[in-house]
């Protein structure tokens, strides 16, 4: 805690050291918060399958309290012109659910190559989705959080460098944005928190054209992984099928020199008080214990005056492949006892849900707005998964 | 019938409160640097106070100048011109602001602040309120 409050105390520093020789050595300090407090409610509880239950929670909401440190955050980014071209930007975050430490989000030296070309060197966010540059700048956007199940990859940073280039054809806007890069961040992979992940040559780029009320846009990024998961039951099954004749069953449950890809495909119009947005994304890890697949939201909203009232219709739909269909059954007792524990692992990491959210945002300041939001959850597979979360979140601006 | 006629003197009203309320605002005047000779479409307008284009036809580099916040003039040209509320418009900068991709134009408290900065400033563009327009400036599009 105390070093990496020096650190950034330190970082900082080093921001002011470097424009402080130059004739605009001006920093720019600029924010953003977000106060949410939420509580959810399920109708169940839920079976930890064991015959006893486990506390029902839901992203985070426990039942019967109402929390105020979930989603909320608070940043701070100052930046630096150091003319010619080239400029430097920190940008530091607390969120009450990491009990407010702050950890930089964004880090990095900026060149206008041209009117046209800008490079980024440092860490900074990969443009996954329609929403990834402001993901937590809650007053950019209609809902306190963009939908969860969309915006749902482990990392939303990266540290490497990045080429953003801007063009029109006629009245269209056209910005190209190409990452190369890594993540090496502790980060929360399938419920566990995985201290050392390597996400190595991550590449990709995003498309995002827009003319006047219309924006589309596409992007696909691919990353080698190697992710040591401590999870005993995938050490145990990993164990367990190098035992057997079929021991290339075992590197499903590890995580080594994998690849993964992801596509985004989205459109937002925003035409006089409508405003339509709709993301598609398709998550792609095969040969790993991680579940893959679509997920997509369509939000539709509408202005009155200060007030935007919107609906979001979502869907996930998410599987392992059935990566053990060419084990024959009946053959021999033991190994018709780790395909059935490995077909229950498969079945579990299924995920097809479906949720409604109704939402509510007012701009009663200057630089500042309230939110409400209600989602209705409903698990496909699993009713006693259902849930229903109610925020409401004061955004500002600074 | 006569529900009928309480219903259109209603709308007649209506309409007359609206055609008030519109045309009771002043008209708003781009305005650029008398030296400019760029060409300036009307749709070029908005794409250049939204930072989408950075140089003028001419090659030269743009620089923005805004009216402050909630200033009744750039209520009016966000209405107008950029078709977004004054919250839209600060949520746009907030994008870009803490994306890194841009940053919102310069400030300036009044009319008188626009045209003094925009005479003095080769690539600027600004906009007043129609009434003060003086000959130190030149309009591009009136709205």
């Amino acid at each position: 805690m105390n070093f990496k409050k020096n650190k950034i105390a330190k970082a900082l520093l080093m921001v002011g050291a470097l424009s402080a020789g130059t004739a605009q050595a001006e920093i720019v300090f600029n924010g953003f918060a977000s106060i949410v407090g939420g509580t959810v409610s399920t109708d169940a509880l839920k079976s930890d399958g064991n015959g006893g239950t486990i506390p029902d929670d839901f992203n985070g909401y426990e039942d019967g309290s109402f929390d105020f440190s979930q989603d909320s955050l608070l940043a701070l980014q100052a930046s630096s012109d150091l003319g010619n071209g080239l400029s430097v930007t920190a940008q530091i975050l607390a969120r009450g659910e990491n009990d407010w430490d702050p950890s930089f989000e964004w880090a990095y030296i900026a060149y206008e190559a041209t009117d046209n070309l800008r490079l980024l060197a440092g860490r900074q966010r990969v443009p996954f989705y329609m929403y990834s540059d402001f993901l937590d700048v809650s007053y950019a956007y209609p809902w306190i959080t963009p939908p969860q199940d969309v915006y749902s990859l482990a990392f939303d940073t990266f540290d490497g460098l990045a080429a953003i280039y801007t063009t029109n054809f006629g009245e269209f806007d056209t910005t190209f944005h190409a990452i190369y890069g890594g993540n090496k961040n502790e980060m929360i992979i399938s419920g566990e928190t995985v201290e050392s992940p390597k996400f190595e040559n991550m590449m990709g780029m995003s498309v995002t054209v827009n003319r006047d009320w219309l924006t589309l846009r596409a992007a696909y990024f691919q990353a080698d992984m190697d992710i040591p998961l401590q999870n005993d039951g995938l050490g145990y099954l990993s164990d367990a099928w190098s035992a057997t004749p079929y021991s290339d069953v075992a590197s499903e449950f590890v995580i080594e020199g994998n690849s993964g890809e992801f596509l985004e495909l989205g459109f937002q119009i925003d035409y006089n008080n409508f405003i339509i947005v709709g993301e598609y994304t398709d998550l792609t890890v095969d040969e790993t214990p991680i579940a893959g697949g679509e997920s997509m939201y369509i939000m539709g909203g509408m202005r009155f005056d200060d007030m935007l009232v919107h609906v979001t219709l979502g869907a996930t739909d998410k599987a392992l492949d059935n990566f053990i269909s060419h084990v024959p059954t009946g053959a021999d007792p033991a190994l018709d006892g780790l395909i059935a524990g490995t077909q229950g692992y498969i079945d579990d990491a299924k995920n097809e849900a479906s949720y409604v959210t109704l939402g509510l945002r007012w701009d009663f300041h200057d630089s500042a707005a309230l939110k409400f939001e209600y989602t209705s959850y409903s698990d496909d597979i699993n009713s006693d998964n259902d849930a229903g979360l109610f925020r409401t979140a004061l955004v500002t601006v600074f | 019938m006569s529900i009928m006629k309480n219903i259109k003197s209603k709308l007649l009203l209506c309409v007359s409160v609206l055609l008030f309320t519109f045309s009771s605002f002043a008209n708003v005047a781009v305005i650029v640097n008398s030296a400019n000779s760029a060409a300036i479409g009307e749709a070029d307008v908005s794409r250049i106070f939204l930072g989408k284009v950075k140089a003028f036809s001419t090659g030269d580099k743009i620089t923005i100048v805004n009216l402050k916040y909630n200033h009744e003039t750039r209520n009016e040209f966000e209405e107008k011109v950029l078709k977004k509320s004054a919250s839209q418009v600060k949520a746009y900068w907030s994008k870009l602001m803490f994306s890194g991709k841009g940053k919102p134009p310069k400030e300036l408290a009044s009319d008188k602040d626009v045209l003094a900065f925009v005479a003095a400033t080769p690539g600027a563009i600004g906009y007043v309120a129609e009434g003060s327009v003086d000959a130190s400036v030149k309009v591009v599009k009136t709205f």
